[in-house]
């Protein structure tokens, strides 16, 4: 009975949040839901029966999931996808009100949970998922998240006592992969494939290039970005696996080898969870659009945008590898915000490698709550400091109205944004804007 | 002229962006004139590689990266260190790279770790039901005149507790400092800082850039330095609009 009374108390404050007061995913109803019952998620599962898949990973939950989603609907299944991005368990429970009968039905045959690095020892408590995609572990957010060493160890914890759940694993990620180790559940393995490895480098964006297993210095023959690639423990022989599913000749509009790892563990969950072929992926892949600020396309006053979102070390760099693999020189707007969901802490964009950026901006604005805190560190990648010619507006309106103003009709803006600096730019382009 | 400056552990002890404070060395001397050469000092690096420098940078990292750079301190690296140190080489340790220098870091389940007793402090970490001190940090640096403040990001679980001969760096204004209790941020002896300010503490706090390079560059050259003005009009505007918000 509190179940039921739960979920129709939570319909009511979600009805008054979104239709009386016309606000956006809210996590109050859910919040209200676990007060109430605090088995409100597991019970939900336990009488739905529906494959669970939870992605988890510093970068790239959102375009997974919105991968795996794109294709299960395009196979006719109904897909549940807590897609508002509040992906605690609050949040979680309130995209369950939202699409749930008062009845406690949940008619989907799929639900796709966005679930962050904290909350996944939490919610696993709760229920056993049918799937878990262990993308990546990056530094972000050390004022929220904590370090990756402290939660690889409490995913490993959690996650060993999953029996029957299969998980999908980047094995080019040393820490994911040595944390697979001690998993009882079934295991796949994604990477990316080894030709597409061409970094000659370890950059400093780097958080597991020493062994977890014995903390000697990895050895890197391939590095894909960041930490990411194959290697090897020349004391105790723990080594990159063998072999790792990667999409052959996928043909996309993601751009940038983050997105390449994406792909395949979408590709590889969707064809051994839900038995759809990878030819059917191959074929339909190109169909898929980027989503809600990641790399999104929009156009604004007739100037073509894409907005890329970047939130950490390794995030940023990857998408200033997208915009600097196009050799074209284009005006840039970097927007740096110190919100919650940002991260209170700014230090990070220092260890971001901006010194490849700058070549490629024809003009760089510069906006955000931290604005001078990114102009200091372009200007710091100067030779000369008298070269400084950064444009900083602490509006973002007007950097935005600045940028456009100065752009030829056939030139390209791009706009790289921390999370809050996203959603505000999409909010002032949105205003008069379509889609591509 | 020419600098050469240590960074020590790069590829370990740089999980919290003080990178920023090697980029602005580096900068600061080349904008002058004045010719950096940053020697990254790795575990596998020959000690005379560290000897050989005027100025030691270290920054902070994770629980895991510090217990494997505290096994390569007490070998020999850790003694030179010292040496360095006493005669008077200008050195910057930030956060986890700080409380190595002092006594002893306890960690939350009671283990000790010993430091390289370089001084007289000691960092406990009070248990896993305190909270991190985290948040933005207002300090005013003893060193300095008396307006300048200076700007920084805290976050760390061991509050340090210095020795009656220990002298602070600076006083907390916002913040918590060492311990979140004294009011004290960092230590400071002869030309070495160590403080718990990310940020990095650099670009936002020049003078404390400057000041390094001139003490390194005296020692060196062993004559009065007085440095080129730069136009540091951004650096001081993006101190100020934090410190406003605050």
């Amino acid at each position: 009975m509190i179940y039921n009374s739960s979920i129709i108390i939570g319909k009511i404050i979600n009805f008054l949040i979104t239709k009386i007061l016309k606000r956006a995913g809210s996590t109050w109803p859910g919040e209200i839901a676990l007060s109430l019952d605090n088995n409100f998620i597991k019970k939900t599962f336990m009488t739905n029966h529906m494959k669970i898949i939870l992605i988890a990973g510093t970068n790239g939950k959102t375009t997974t999931a919105s991968l795996i989603k794109f294709f299960l609907e395009k196979k006719g299944f109904r897909v549940f996808h807590n897609q508002e991005g509040a992906n605690l368990l609050n949040g979680t429970a309130s995209s369950i009100i939202k699409h749930i009968d008062v009845d406690g039905k949940l008619n989907y045959q799929a639900a796709i949970f966005e679930v962050d690095e904290n909350t996944l020892p939490l919610i696993v408590k709760e229920f056993e998922p049918t799937a878990i995609i262990l993308n990546n572990l990056f530094r972000d957010q050390l004022d929220r998240y904590g370090e990756v060493n402290t939660i690889a160890l409490k995913w490993q914890d959690s996650l060993k006592k999953l029996k029957n759940t299969h998980f999908f694993i980047n094995a080019d990620d040393p820490l994911i992969y040595y944390l697979s180790k001690s998993l009882q559940g079934r295991i796949n393995y994604f990477g990316l494939e080894q030709t597409l490895m061409s970094k000659k480098e370890i950059t400093h964006d780097v958080d597991s290039i020493y062994c977890p297993a014995c903390g000697e210095k990895l050895l890197y023959y391939k590095i894909a970005f960041s930490h990411l690639g194959e290697y090897i423990c020349l004391k105790c022989q723990f080594a990159s696996a063998k072999e790792t599913f990667s999409l052959k000749n996928p043909k996309t509009n993601l751009l940038g080898k983050y997105n390449l790892y994406n792909i395949n563990a979408a590709s590889l969950l969707l064809s051994k969870i839900f038995n759809i072929s990878l030819s059917f992926i191959q074929k339909e892949l190109i169909n898929f659009s980027p989503v809600f600020g990641r790399q999104e396309k929009l156009v604004y006053q007739d100037k073509k945008i894409t907005i890329l979102l970047g939130k950490n070390p390794a995030g940023f760099n990857q998408v200033i590898e997208v915009v600097t693999t196009n050799s074209t020189q284009r005006n840039i707007l970097l927007v740096l915000n110190d919100r919650i969901p940002d991260g209170r802490d700014v230090s990070w964009i220092w260890d971001v490698d901006f010194e490849k950026l700058i070549p490629f901006g024809k003009n760089i604005y510069v906006s955000g709550d931290r604005v001078y805190d990114m102009s200091l560190r372009l200007n710091y990648c100067l030779k000369n400091y008298q070269e400084r010619k950064f444009f900083s507006f602490e509006s973002l309106k007007q950097s935005i109205e600045n940028i456009v103003k100065e752009t030829k009709r056939d030139e390209e803006i791009f706009i790289l944004a921390t999370y809050s600096g996203m959603l505000e730019t999409r909010k002032i382009l949105l205003k008069s804007s379509i889609p591509l | 002229m020419l600098l050469k400056i240590a960074w020590l552990y790069p590829d370990l002890m740089s999980t919290y962006g003080d990178r920023g404070n090697i980029i602005v060395l580096e900068k600061r001397l080349r904008w002058r004139g004045i010719e950096p050469i940053i020697k990254k000092i790795f575990i596998s690096s020959p000690e005379e590689e560290l000897e050989d420098c005027d100025l030691i940078f270290m920054g902070g990292a994770q629980d895991k990266q510090q217990q494997i750079v505290n096994r390569d301190l007490k070998k020999n690296k850790g003694k030179i260190l010292k040496k360095m140190i006493n005669q008077g080489i200008p050195g910057l340790f930030i956060c986890g790279a700080y409380q190595f220098m002092g006594r002893y870091y306890k960690a939350a389940d009671g283990t000790t770790i010993p430091g390289l007793g370089l001084f007289d402090f000691y960092t406990e970490s009070p248990g896993l039901k305190f909270k991190r001190l985290i948040g933005n940090i207002v300090i005013q640096p003893s060193i300095f005149t008396l307006n300048t403040k200076f700007i920084g990001f805290e976050n760390h679980t061991g509050r340090t507790f210095l020795g009656k001969d220990v002298k602070p760096f600076a006083e907390v204004i916002k913040g918590y400092g060492n311990n979140g209790k004294d009011k004290t941020e960092g230590m400071i002896y002869k030309n070495t800082v160590g403080t718990y300010l990310h940020g990095p503490i650099l670009p936002k706090n020049i003078e404390l850039a400057d000041w390094l390079i001139e003490k390194a560059l005296e020692r060196k050259y062993k004559k009065k330095i007085v440095l080129k003005k730069l136009d540091d009009q951004l650096e001081n505007m993006a101190r100020e609009f934090i410190i406003n918000k605050l």
